[in-house]
């Protein structure tokens, strides 16, 4: 534990020598990291949305005309305590009628038949995607509970919708995962080669150290640990930048008909993307001065 | 302290050394010359691990090169200091702190390596220089540096690459007393030089004549060695 202490304050000894070099170096790093995760928030969030509307299965429920609202109002609490459910959108005959008239062109007046409105309750229900097989039965099954509510006249459900759900998550987990590793592989090069050079300023150092005799940890562990620290101080201001760019932006798409909130990095990939950064900048550090 | 047998050393195609044998007692001073490119660095560079010996058979300092894994290539440079043309300080260090480093990366604490360092310092004339950048040290004063270096881990070897290649014939005849002196203490010394001035200044050293990577003779004092038409 004290060797490790100590090779680690060599490490920040070594850096403070070379001020000028490990400031670059971590400039480097940190702008890497910082494009590396803005690639990564806008795939996040573009996969979010995505997910957000195609990823479900949904159901229209449409009730008879002459349902109590009393009745309907029960089925509207039971239905919101589904397992699984994601959404409930409920509209009475009224409401309805009122969101029909929105969503037509020119005057919407429909004062003159009120108390003879056609328009039946209604419920938009979402549930996220149960994977598989499995899915399909658990839809079948909620399709003929659904049906067999009192009062229910129709549930409409898209059996495509759910195919449809199913291959997107599963091309998303196709695709996701492989441009995240890509782009590991890329933050990785650059990084590592950033390093790299920078060590290359001290090949003179490391000739001396070994020609009176340093042992080769003597000479690695304090470039290791000057790695990990520049991968670590480099990603850490990077997630800063990125956190502070999100928290900006974060309302600028949030308007109609768009509704976009730019949320942050979840927990692994800002893990991830950090551990990257300091892994390779450690291991760079190394390999450069295996000989 | 060296023995080599048959050593060959190959660079590609071309034999930088070809069937080297000799052999140096504890103690002795051996001078290698020949003109540029005879073999006098790659010599060097075996005793100190730098190459890994392609042919023949060699030990230095109580390790067999043939044999020689990575991991003794450090405990063998504890053992055999070198000194270069180009000194090979770093120059962001004091001189103190140049010295130092040889003992520091021998896990020594600095209450115990403070006096060492100071008295190489004081015997190589560069006591009020310690705490000056080496970069700012003049030619000569740097070469001390780099001779202090190498002699305060009490090495059983020096070896010495030109050392006085840079250097003015004051300085040149300055450091060769060092070495002298150091070599009347005991320790075994190997230079490499082009200079006539350099091999009168030990006139008692033994000197080994390269060409071609081959040893054409061996000879002692230097004054033979005009025999041999090998030398500048």
């Amino acid at each position: 534990m004290i060797r490790l202490l100590f090779t680690i304050a060599r490490g920040m000894s070594d850096m403070a020598r070379h001020p000028l070099a490990n400031l670059f170096t971590m400039l480097a790093v940190t702008m890497v990291a910082v494009l590396a995760g803005v690639f990564l928030m806008l795939l996040h969030n573009v996969n979010q949305e995505l997910l957000r509307t195609r990823g479900q299965v949904e159901f229209q429920l449409y009730w008879k005309v002459d349902t109590e609202q009393q009745t309907v109002d029960q089925q509207w609490k039971r239905l919101s305590r589904i397992k699984g459910l994601k959404s409930i959108e409920t509209f009475t005959p009224s409401q309805a009628l009122v969101e029909l008239g929105q969503t037509l062109t020119g005057p919407t007046d429909f004062s003159w038949i009120q108390g003879q409105n056609p328009l039946p309750a209604s419920a938009f229900l979402a549930f996220g995607l149960i994977p598989g097989d499995e899915g399909t039965l658990w839809a079948n099954g909620l399709l003929q509970e659904l049906k067999a509510l009192p009062g229910m006249d129709e549930v409409h459900y898209n059996p495509f919708q759910l195919d449809l759900a199913h291959g997107w998550i599963t091309l998303v987990r196709n695709l996701l995962w492989p441009i995240i590793g890509v782009l590991g592989l890329v933050v990785g090069l650059v990084v590592g080669n950033t390093m790299r050079l920078s060590l290359l300023t001290r090949q003179d150092e490391i000739e001396i150290l070994s020609l009176v005799g340093a042992k080769p940890w003597y000479i690695r562990g304090p470039l290791l640990a000057a790695g990990a620290l520049q991968g670590m101080i480099g990603s850490g201001l990077a997630l800063g930048i990125l956190k502070l760019g999100q928290l900006r932006l974060a309302e600028t798409l949030n308007f109609a008909p768009l509704y976009l909130k730019i949320s942050y990095l979840p927990l692994e990939q800002w893990t991830a993307l950090a551990g990257i950064v300091t892994l390779v900048a450690m291991l760079s550090s190394f390999v450069a001065v295996r000989k | 302290m060296v023995e080599f047998k048959g050593v060959s050393q190959r660079f590609g195609q071309q034999w930088a050394l070809h069937d080297v044998s000799f052999a140096l007692n504890k103690g002795e001073f051996l001078f290698l010359t020949g003109h540029s490119g005879a073999g006098k660095t790659t010599l060097l560079r075996l005793l100190y691990g730098a190459l890994r010996l392609d042919l023949g058979r060699a030990t230095v300092a109580g390790f067999d090169l043939t044999k020689l894994k990575r991991s003794q290539i450090p405990e063998l440079r504890r053992r055999v200091s070198v000194v270069f043309q180009d000194f090979k300080i770093l120059p962001n260090l004091t001189a103190y702190d140049n010295v130092a480093l040889a003992l520091k990366v021998r896990g020594l604490p600095r209450s115990q390596s403070d006096r060492r360092v100071r008295g190489i310092l004081r015997a190589m004339g560069l006591e009020d220089r310690a705490y000056i950048k080496s970069e700012r040290l003049s030619g000569g004063e740097q070469q001390r540096v780099a001779i202090a270096r190498s002699m305060v881990v009490n090495p059983k070897l020096i070896l010495a690459d030109e050392p006085t290649g840079n250097l003015d014939a004051d300085l040149t005849d300055h450091l060769m007393d060092i070495f002298r002196q150091f070599y009347t203490y005991g320790t075994t010394v190997i230079m490499a030089t082009h200079s006539r001035e350099v091999l009168e200044r030990v006139p008692e050293a033994r000197i080994l004549h390269l060409e071609q990577g081959r040893i054409v003779d061996t000879a002692s004092p230097p004054t033979e060695i005009e025999l041999y038409g090998g030398l500048p």
